[in-house]
């Protein structure tokens, strides 16, 4: 027994090391000058340690706007997503209508739809509804993949309520839209507050059609901006590094809160790997 | 139904456009099968072809190993397993982009900025540093290394929930028999965890196969187009070439595989939840 406490420690202490040493490398990076990298003076540890890289990035470069960008189209698509994936979450767990199951096989079948699928002809359709360009195109587009996946975590947890709950309340004389405010939805605050946040996630972290549907320079979301910061000038590489980690700052934060009710949703959903 | 139209709706453009010439600022016109004739013919689209396999035949198997690994470790602690857990789904939630501009200085030739020649050096292992990102084999390896990274944790936390609800009898029975740690995992833990790890497969398939993300911010496909995958050359040709018809048949080319695997995948989940 205690070889195996022993390969069990040594295990933990690999994966630990595995997944710390790069999220390590980049705040290192961050916190050093641009001769310390360069010279590849204190590898291991910034000496001295500075901030200048954080400053010039607030200052100088428009990361700021990204970062306002990225949120405002996070909470938007986020509160869009969360509204209609409750709604048809709801709708395919409890309401009896014909074709039921096959919406709920069509919810996944979307959700399974890649990108890299959609990015050129979506592009065409936001350009002929002259959306290019804007956060809007954003905010229309990104539902595409949240929706369906948020539905189908949501389908889930609905499922995996009581339904004499909400037939008490409606013999109760309660309407639907009352049982569903007052006693579903209450039940259902992690699921909800699980998808909301897979749906944060997804839209904070996307790339490829913000890389395609955004040109102007002040309308980008942070990680295209990150991208052209690298190929814009060669020479910021701890700026880059110190966007790297103040972007991931809030997601980490917020997982950080809701971990357990996220690894729940996770297991219960099949998310991308 | 508005997301269906949302998607339906594009998908089914994509089709179309897939059969015309269309270059941008020009009316697309009718060219028939000329474009997959074309790329059925094109010397790099046949590199894009295997590198999307390699890249994902590679990073999905080395996903189900760790994942395994970490799954048995964590469901070996007995303390702060939580804790631990969360911890390893670090990778999960970054931003991909982020990861792979990471990954990017991780395998930097210049000692100060790559992690691996830095320390290599440092240590002194190498007397001068290595430029893994400049050859093809290089190259490969680094992105299969980063999706590997972003992607592993998602499996070894599945195959932890999925060790968790294998009851422990079995285990017992099988000790009492006297199966050895081996002959357990084989009898006992793979055939339990045989439809998450379908799941996982298949799901990670059909995202890897159209991975965007880690290629394009690491490599953008090269060195040459040593990891040029599907998506980054549909990207390249729609959008540096102009070439808009023949960018969407490079996706569509992939259509085929998923066609097959998302009802695979979808009679797996679906029937997860009856």
């Amino acid at each position: 027994m205690r070889a195996w406490k022993a390969a069990t420690v040594v295990g933990l202490a690999a994966f630990a090391l595995v997944v710390l040493v790069p999220f390590w490398w980049i705040t290192s990076m961050s916190f050093k000058t641009y001769e310390q990298i360069q010279f590849a003076q204190s590898i291991y540890v910034p000496r001295p340690f500075t901030w200048e890289n954080y400053r010039g990035l607030w200052l100088e470069t428009r990361f700021p706007l990204w970062l306002r960008n990225s949120a405002v189209t996070a909470i938007v698509v986020t509160a869009i997503t969360t509204v209609i994936a409750c709604l048809s979450g709801y709708a395919v767990a409890r309401l009896r209508f014909p074709g039921r199951e096959a919406v709920a096989s069509l919810i996944l079948i979307l959700y399974l739809v890649p990108p890299a699928l959609l990015f050129i002809p979506l592009y065409r359709v936001l350009a002929e509804l002259g959306a290019t360009n804007s956060l809007a195109a954003l905010c229309l587009s990104y539902p595409t993949f949240t929706v369906p996946f948020c539905t189908w975590l949501l389908i889930g947890f609905f499922k995996a309520l009581p339904a004499e709950l909400e037939e008490a309340a409606l013999v109760d004389g309660a309407t639907r839209v009352q049982a569903l405010r007052r006693v579903l939805l209450p039940l259902a605050a992690p699921g909800i507050v699980a998808a909301a946040i897979f749906a944060f996630t997804l839209s904070w972290n996307e790339f490829l059609y913000a890389l395609v549907f955004i040109q102007d320079e002040r309308t980008l979301t942070v990680p295209v901006g990150l991208n052209l910061l690298i190929y814009g000038d060669v020479f910021h590489w701890g700026q880059l590094m110190a966007a790297s980690v103040i972007t991931t700052v809030p997601v980490v934060t917020l997982y950080m809160f809701v971990q357990r009710w996220m690894v729940e949703g996770l297991a219960a959903g099949g998310v991308k790997g | 139904m508005l997301v269906v139209g949302l998607i339906g709706y594009p998908f089914s453009r994509a089709i179309w456009l897939s059969f015309t010439d269309k270059l941008v600022g020009y009316p697309e016109r009718w060219v028939g099968l000329r474009n997959y004739l074309y790329l059925a013919e094109d010397d790099s689209f046949r590199t894009v072809v295997v590198n999307s396999l390699v890249f994902t035949g590679a990073s999905v198997g080395l996903k189900v190993l760790t994942g395994l690994a970490m799954a048995l470790v964590l469901h070996a602690t007995w303390r702060w397993r939580n804790f631990f857990r969360g911890l390893l789904l670090l990778p999960w939630i970054t931003s991909t982009v982020i990861i792979a501009l990471t990954w990017r200085w991780m395998f930097d030739a210049f000692p100060g900025r790559g992690f691996f020649n830095s320390v290599l050096l440092d240590a002194g292992l190498l007397s001068s540093p290595i430029a893994f990102m400049a050859t093809p084999g290089g190259a490969m390896a680094a992105v299969v290394v980063a999706n590997w990274w972003r992607g592993f944790p998602f499996f070894g936390v599945s195959y932890l929930a999925g060790m968790q609800s294998i009851p422990g009898e079995l285990y017992e029975a099988a000790s009492v028999d006297g199966a050895g740690a081996w002959r357990r995992f084989w009898h006992i833990t793979l055939p339990g965890l045989k439809h998450v790890l379908i799941v996982t497969i298949l799901l990670t398939v059909i995202f890897t196969i159209n991975d965007f993300n880690i290629v394009y911010v690491m490599t953008r496909g090269g060195p040459g187009t040593a990891t040029q995958v599907f998506a980054t050359y549909s990207y390249e040709v729609a959008f540096n070439q102009l070439r808009w018809g023949r960018g969407v048949t490079i996706a569509i080319y992939a259509v085929p595989l998923l066609i097959a695997l998302i009802p695979l995948v979808s009679r797996a989940l679906l029937r997860e939840r009856a």
